[in-house]
């Protein structure tokens, strides 16, 4: 160590952390998962995809090979890949950097021949064997006869070469994605300004998508984490929740969340590492195609903004509570019959049977009610008996007796006992006004905009 | 060269009732629709709703309209700063489709931002915004977006901003005289409409009526035109 130093004095030394090594290689086999669910995890270092199938829908080898390759940069990773008929095949021309594809098994012998024999992660004692041989190259080792090399440098040896080359199957460990997403990532530097985290978050939504592929569903919500600078005055982490309006597991609507999220956000202190959390998959939405009419039902139309995505925006933005969808209760309290609810997208399709009830609960319902309502009623003057609201309110209608709900006088949401004479009013100035009077007196209560 | 210019759509010649390059939503209200350039609300540009005072029936003329959108089109309606809650029994009672109602409470400038969110979504067909003291920049910020997109763009305003010039094509000016709604077409694309046009909005008179005229039996299953009570 001391001689690398003098060597070279900015060399920095980070000492080898074989549990984060673990993790990294998980985190990118949940990534992978966007490829093939088809995945062996070889510690240290190795990750094995059997891509035979997925080659149509990535379309064809070359442009396959390539996503992978830059998706593994993107990830943050410096990747040595290969393609080839067989798993052993494949991590010897990784090891040796040919990233020229091999799908033939008949060119296997000529392509593995070309390698020099250090790929093979042989021990020093069969190296030198080999060595005493003649052998120099891969090439040199298959022109030997089969039966001598089991016989001088073990069977297994000799069986690793029949595998490379197909001449026996090879069957390997399949990688079970996690029941829950859970990965981390360090940062490479201190991040102070929340936004500068959505570039590390990218990397973990990514992985995200992937791992969500493999498992065939989407989330609607997951949870970020940024762990603070450890020290004497450490932070608790601070928890971000991302929800979405639909189960989805698009990248680009996931990042663009957090994005619009990290940009309301106020770090506390440095974050120092970002952690993603899922839960189990849901099954996503059927995407529904809309004969009716020229607006989509929401599952996401071609262009535009779909109606999830500007929910999310939303709500990002103003705050989840501030938006919401109405909801009607048949309820006789005016104010428990409207409700807030969360929006729900995609809406739910028109049926023959709910227009029906719909048009039904419409006759019932003949009562006038207000396009408003108060958050609370407005006491009301009176003068000579009539109600009072820049001048005497003219009755036009009612009285309308509603009378209920003293059995949940105890719930704190709802309206106890009510019982009250509604009329609709007239004011001097042709406000159409919704009024009652209880024993309290005259209050307004909604306004018919 | 003049039919040149006299054929684009933003061009307009002042004697005569400009043709709107997309057809207008319906209002509801036949004597409206003959007065507005397209035949009914026009899409691709704000309609500016300035009533006198509230409670004069400003919601109930777009009533129509909505209903149709949301039940008929299966588009969402967004609504964006209500000055109090909607109150859904009387939206469902209008003919809205309520699974395909949201509200967004934003105050402030974040009111400006929502609609223009809104206006680029798919799946809107109208936006509701209420903004009491919306600034002209806002204002012609709302009427960019609204070019660009086909949903219907209506902003409430007090009535007292009729004096300050505004980007929208098309303003209207909500008064009450005596039980009726009148309309007074303060812009619109073909020039301005001077008389005052009554408009008979759904009132909420049917408990009374019922008595003296049975309400007719034909409303009862697509109520989308209102029945006409005066």
């Amino acid at each position: 160590m001391a001689e690398a130093w003098a060597f070279l004095p900015a060399l920095a030394i980070q000492e080898r952390d074989a549990g984060r090594e673990r993790a990294a290689l998980t985190r990118l086999a949940c990534w992978a998962g966007g490829f093939t669910s088809e995945i062996c995890v070889l510690p240290p270092q190795t990750l094995l995809l059997e891509v035979a199938g997925s080659l149509r829908l990535f379309g064809g080898v070359a442009r396959l090979f390539e996503r992978i390759v830059t998706g593994c940069s993107e990830q943050g990773f410096t990747s040595w890949a290969a393609l080839a008929p067989t798993p052993l095949a494949a991590q010897w021309l990784a090891f040796a950097g040919d990233r020229e594809p091999c799908l033939d098994a008949d060119q296997l012998p000529q392509r593995l021949g070309r390698l020099p024999l250090a790929v093979l992660d042989l021990s020093a004692q069969s190296r030198a064997r080999l060595a005493s041989f003649g052998v120099r190259s891969v090439a040199d080792l298959l022109r030997l006869p089969r039966a001598g090399l089991a016989r001088r440098l073990g069977a297994d040896f000799a069986a690793d070469l029949a595998r490379a080359l197909g001449e026996l199957p090879d069957p390997r460990a399949r990688f079970v994605f996690p029941e829950r997403f859970s990965e981390q990532l360090e940062l490479p530097m201190r991040v102070e300004n929340a936004t500068a985290l959505g570039f590390a978050g990218r990397r973990l939504i990514t992985s995200l998508c992937g791992w969500l592929a493999a498992r065939r569903g989407g989330i609607s919500e997951c949870l970020f984490e940024f762990a603070h600078e450890r020290g004497a005055r450490q932070r608790p982490a601070t928890v971000l929740v991302l929800r979405f309006a639909g189960a989805t597991r698009d990248a680009e609507r996931i990042a663009r969340v957090l994005g619009e999220h990290l940009q309301r956000l106020e770090l506390p202190a440095a974050a120092e590492l970002i952690s993603l959390r899922a839960e189990a998959p849901e099954a996503l939405p059927g995407h529904t195609v809309n004969l009716l009419g020229e607006y989509g039902g929401g599952a996401g139309g071609a262009g535009g903004e779909s109606l999830a995505a500007l929910v999310e925006r939303l709500q990002a933005r103003l705050g989840s509570g501030s938006v919401h969808a109405l909801s009607a209760v048949a309820e006789h309290r005016p104010e428990n019959a409207s409700r807030p609810v969360p929006p729900r997208v995609p809406a739910r399709e028109r049926s023959p049977a709910g227009l029906l009830a719909a048009a039904a609960l419409r006759d019932t319902s003949c009562a006038p009610r207000p396009l408003w309502l108060l958050a609370r009623p407005q006491i009301l003057r009176e003068v000579a008996g009539r109600p009072q609201c820049g001048g005497p309110l003219r009755l036009l209608a009612g009285p309308e007796r509603i009378e209920s709900g003293w059995w949940d006088d105890a719930e704190p949401a709802t309206v106890g006992d009510v019982r009250r004479d509604y009329f609709v009013a007239i004011s001097l100035r042709a406000e159409w006004l919704w009024v009652f009077r209880s024993r309290a007196g005259w209050f307004l209560h909604g306004v018919f905009s | 060269m003049l039919s040149q210019i006299l054929e684009r759509p933003d061009v307009w010649r002042a004697d005569d009732l400009a043709s709107a390059p997309l057809p207008g939503v319906p209002t509801g209200f036949a004597e409206l629709d003959r007065e507005l350039p397209g035949g009914g609300w026009p899409r691709g540009g704000l309609i500016e709703l300035l009533p006198v005072r509230r409670g004069v029936g400003e919601l109930s003329l777009l009533l129509p309209a909505l209903a149709r959108l949301s039940s008929a089109e299966l588009a969402w309606l967004v609504c964006v700063a209500p000055p109090h809650s909607l109150y859904a029994p009387a939206l469902h009672a209008a003919g809205v489709d309520l699974s395909r109602v949201l509200v967004a409470s934003a105050p402030g400038r974040d009111a400006v931002w929502a609609c223009v969110c809104s206006l680029a979504a798919d799946g809107v067909g109208a936006v509701v915004v209420w903004l009491p003291d919306a600034q002209a920049t806002a204002l012609r910020r709302l009427q960019l977006a609204a070019e660009a997109s086909r949903t219907l763009l209506f902003v409430f305003r007090p009535a007292g901003c009729a004096e300050q010039s505004s980007p929208a094509p098309l303003r209207l000016l909500l008064e009450g005289e005596g039980e009726q709604l009148v309309v007074r077409l303060l812009k619109r694309r073909g020039g301005a409409q001077p008389v005052p046009l009554p408009i008979a909005i759904h009132r909420p008179l049917r408990v009374s009526h019922a008595l003296a005229c049975p309400a007719p039996a034909t409303a009862a299953a697509r109520s989308l035109s209102q029945p006409a009570v005066a």
